[in-house]
């Protein structure tokens, strides 16, 4: 007689029964920590971020041809925040670019520096999440869409780059500029006044 | 020169000052948008009102945003420059599209779209000159990239003091954007905010919904605030409308006033409330009762499900073998099965949730809309029915038959049949308990969870009880030869579930694929007869094996091909419906001469094919349809169709059947029981 191994048969019908497994991912909340990730930058280098457990780490989700994004670098606005948080409060910023091949915004790693070269750029590297692992882990939405991660790994900022939902440059100097002002109150050992904000920009072109 | 160069670029930067009040292109033509200012009246009237617009027309694809852009985007936006004295008022914002793009929602509008705005003319205009209206409008115009926009445009109007004339061009504009306009509503509802959810309440008194609103008819204005992409949560009674909207992670914590505009699925009509923070005291009892009822019909349906063809013969057979097993291991096994049966659903429940949180259309019995489950079912149950008919092994360990008494190992059997109980429930579970898990699906997910829970307890609850209650053991009768017999008799419900789901399987693909699978039938019971030959000779044993696994093989080609098999269903029609489709309903509504009569119906639908036996098919009722006009719209389930998934939404709903009428003057549509009698029916479709 053929015994049928019943529990292999049993593991069928239960996968029958599960389908796909897919993994549901819980939005990041403020105050909680930040999730992990690892990430490659466009020298090839791979980053943790618990590598840079200790420092306060910026993320910036970007896509170059998305109109709030160029308000933000065509006025430097990005650049200078960028510097100003290198210099003077020693933060690690990682621009992070998760449209997905053939999207708006997806670009080559030789394609990344260039965009950092000719607009003067000053991130501490540009991680390609082309497969949207990272951007999907912090729920990213739109470009730009900011984030700061303190030294204890927490999760203390995340929204909007400022105040002013428009493509307008114009409105900058009249915005506040969030991600400053948390790094102002963060260095006077002050809590973020305002932790959440509205991240207003062009939908992140995901892989499917 | 030099002086030339100064007087130049003052002339230049003169007339840039002198510009906002000059007459401005109009319309304007930018990236992938015609943007126009328009006026409904030819002229103005001093002392009166009328209303002005911007008009938009994007290219195909591309659309614009409402006040609530959604998940991203920007809405329009207008600044006026007018004379002095002339009161403008705000955009009325006609309601949105609900816009997906990849994992996030907007909300904005594709064709051509009016913002209209209404304009107080002060009766001191002088009569000489017209009326120069200037606006200054940004938008942002979208496919999946997006473009900001900019343009000034502006309108001279006469005055007159006659009666103006409508501008017929735009009279059709300015209806739309009327017809989508929000009635404002008195009464003002209260909001709770909650961790993940805002929980709303609404008034809903002095009016009433043609139908259950659907999640996709409700638009909140406020920006920033709600999740557009997940599921909303709507419920009404007791004159009250329950929402409850999932919190938007980059929604900052505080909220002083709502808005939600709701769409009546059935007129189209639109209002507009707005809520206020408040304590949801009265309705959150009544929302907690009728989940306590909803909980409770679950348990009893589960319970129900014991008794049919599918699951009897496992139950019966897994009961009697308890009662052989030693007292002291009843609750054990009874708690194995339990859990058993509880992941089962579990897993099937998330699995659902998950597809629909990932955008697919999916209703509850969308597992048999697969002809790969249906087909793998089909293998199951015949080969279980073999098994209980004495022609194979298979299945023993599930159902514990033959199992040592203290075997401590058949727990792990205990909860494998509590899965197979599960699975062969599961075509059953969607023709009988598809309305009750059709509103557990559209629920927080959490509590939709609970549902399909209750549902499993319930079907798990026959052996949990003779687990529990040893006297309950001793009512069954002794063991004995009888026992077998009784395993026998039982494989013909097997055989009957399995001639079931190959018709529906019919109804699904066609002649060809049914052959498949019979072929597959055929070659499943080859391989477990070979398996049963007595072992006579040994040199033939190699051979044996080769047929045995040869058959295997061609059962697993046989279902592949039986689920590939991509034909269209065979239509069944019965002579008096139609197919159901979106355009045949709305051509049929807007005829005043004719009713409509829908029924969406599926193969598996068990409920369904009684109704339409019962009531659905007799000459009264063909004559019923004849006499009062009515056009007998029918739409099938059997396989994934996303048009009528929508349909049943708007409804409320996530499962057939489901019965609508539309009365000849237009009216609201009424949702008919989902239990049909012949007289009823047709009562219904004299009075249309």
């Amino acid at each position: 007689m053929v015994r049928i191994p019943s529990l292999k048969v049993g593991a069928l019908l239960a996968l029958m029964m599960l389908g796909l497994a897919t993994q549901a991912v819980a939005a990041p909340k403020v105050g909680e920590k930040a999730p992990d990730f690892v990430g490659v930058d466009t020298q090839g280098n791979t980053h943790n971020l618990s590598d840079f457990a200790g420092q306060t780490v910026i993320l910036e989700w970007t896509n170059h041809d998305c109109p709030f994004v160029r308000k933000h670098y065509t006025s430097s606005n990005m650049q200078n925040q960028q510097r100003m948080a290198k210099e003077e409060h020693g933060v690690v910023w990682l621009t992070i670019i998760s449209s997905s091949p053939g999207t708006q915004g997806h670009v080559s790693a030789a394609e990344a520096d260039e965009l950092t070269t000719s607009r003067d750029a000053a991130p501490t590297a540009v991680l390609l999440d082309e497969d949207g692992t990272i951007g999907r882990a912090y729920d990213a939405r739109v470009t730009p869409h900011m984030y700061i991660i303190d030294a204890s790994s927490t999760l203390v900022y995340m929204g909007g780059i400022d105040s002013n939902p428009s493509a307008n440059p114009a409105d900058i100097p009249d915005a506040t500029q969030y991600v400053v002002e948390a790094l102002k109150e963060m260095a006077a050992g002050e809590s973020i006044s305002e932790p959440i904000t509205r991240p207003y920009g062009c939908s992140i072109k995901y892989a499917d | 020169m030099l002086h030339a160069h100064r007087y130049f670029w003052m002339l230049l930067f003169g007339w840039m000052l002198w510009l906002p009040d000059s007459l401005q292109a109009n319309p304007v033509w930018r990236d992938h948008i015609e943007v126009e200012l328009v006026s409904e009246q030819t002229a103005i009237t001093p002392g009166t009102t009328s209303r002005l617009g911007l008009r938009f027309l994007p290219d195909d694809e591309w659309h614009t945003y409402w006040q609530n852009p959604g998940d991203s985007g920007l809405p329009i936006e207008l600044s006026w420059r007018v004379p002095e004295g002339v009161e403008v008022g705000e955009i009325a914002w006609p309601y949105p599209q609900r816009i997906e793009v990849g994992h996030l929602v907007n909300y904005g509008f594709e064709g051509e779209h009016l913002l209209p705005v209404t304009f107080s003319w002060p009766s001191d205009l002088p009569m000489n000159e017209p009326v120069r209206i200037t606006v200054d409008a940004a938008w942002l115009v979208c496919k999946v990239e997006c473009i900001p926009g900019e343009a000034t445009l502006s309108l001279d109007l006469p005055i007159s003091n006659e009666r103006a004339e409508r501008l017929s061009d735009h009279e059709a504009l300015f209806a739309w954007a009327e017809q989508r306009r929000p009635q404002a509503m008195n009464t003002v509802g209260d909001f709770k905010l909650e961790s993940d959810q805002l929980s709303v309440q609404l008034p809903i008194e002095d009016f009433v919904l043609a139908g259950p609103p659907s999640p996709k008819h409700i638009f909140v204005t406020n920006t920033n605030l709600v999740d557009h992409a997940k599921d909303f949560f709507v419920a009404s009674g007791d004159g009250v409308l329950q929402l409850a909207l999932p919190l938007s992670p980059f929604f900052p914590g505080s909220l002083d006033e709502l808005g939600v505009v709701l769409i009546d699925p059935a007129t189209q009509k639109a209002y507009a409330w707005s809520a206020v923070e408040g304590e949801l005291i009265s309705t959150t009892a009544t929302g907690d009762l009728a989940y306590v009822w909803v909980l409770l019909l679950a348990f009893m349906g589960g319970v129900l499900l014991n008794l049919m063809p599918c699951v009897f013969p496992v139950l019966s057979i897994k009961a009697l073998h308890l009662v052989q097993t030693p007292s002291d291991h009843h609750r054990s096994h009874a708690l194995a099965y339990t859990l058993g049966v509880l992941l089962s659903f579990l897993a099937l429940a998330s699995l659902l949730m998950l597809l629909r949180a990932g955008g697919e259309a999916l209703g509850w019995g969308f597992q048999l809309q697969s002809p790969w489950v249906v087909g793998v079912l089909i293998y199951v149950l015949f080969v279980m029915g073999l098994s209980l008919s004495g022609m194979a092994e298979l299945g023993t360990r599930w159902m514990g038959i033959g199992q040592t008494m203290a075997d401590t190992s058949t727990h792990r059997g205990s909860l494998m049949s509590g899965v197979l109980a599960s699975v062969v429930a599961s075509p059953c579970t969607a023709p009988f308990m598809g309305t009750a898990l059709g509103a557990a699906v559209l629920m927080p997910w959490a509590m939709g969870l609970g549902v399909f829970l209750m549902l499993g307890l319930g079907l798990a609850m026959p052996l949990l009880l003779l687990g529990f209650v040893p006297a309950l053991a001793q009512w069954l009768p002794k063991p004995g030869a009888w026992m077998n017999t009784f395993k026998q008799a039982m494989a013909f419900p097997l055989y009957l579930a399995v001639v079931w789901l190959v018709w529906v399987l019919a109804r699904q693909t066609d002649a060809m694929a049914v052959a498949y699978i019979l072929i597959g039938l055929v070659a499943l019971a080859f391989s477990l007869w070979l398996s049963r030959l007595p072992e006579r000779h040994p040199h033939l044993m190699s051979v044996r094996h080769t047929l045995v696994a040869l058959s295997w093989l061609v059962a697993l080609a046989m279902l592949a091909s039986a689920s590939r098999s991509s034909n269209e269903p065979n239509e069944v029609s019965d002579g008096l419906s139609e197919p159901f489709s979106v355009a045949r309903l709305e051509a049929a509504i807007t005829d005043p001469n004719k009713a409509v009569f829908v029924n969406m119906t599926a193969a598996w639908c068990v409920t369904c094919l009684v109704n339409e036996r019962v009531a659905l098919s007799s000459e009264a009722f063909a004559e019923a349809l004849e006499t009062n006009n009515v056009v007998y719209l029918k739409g099938d389930w059997t396989r994934r169709d996303e048009v009528i998934t929508d349909y049943l939404a708007e409804f409320g709903r996530n499962g057939v059947p489901l019965y609508v009428v539309y009365p000849k003057d237009g009216s609201s549509p009424k949702v008919l029981p989902q239990i049909l009698t012949p007289d009823a029916v047709i009562s219904v479709l004299e009075t249309l």
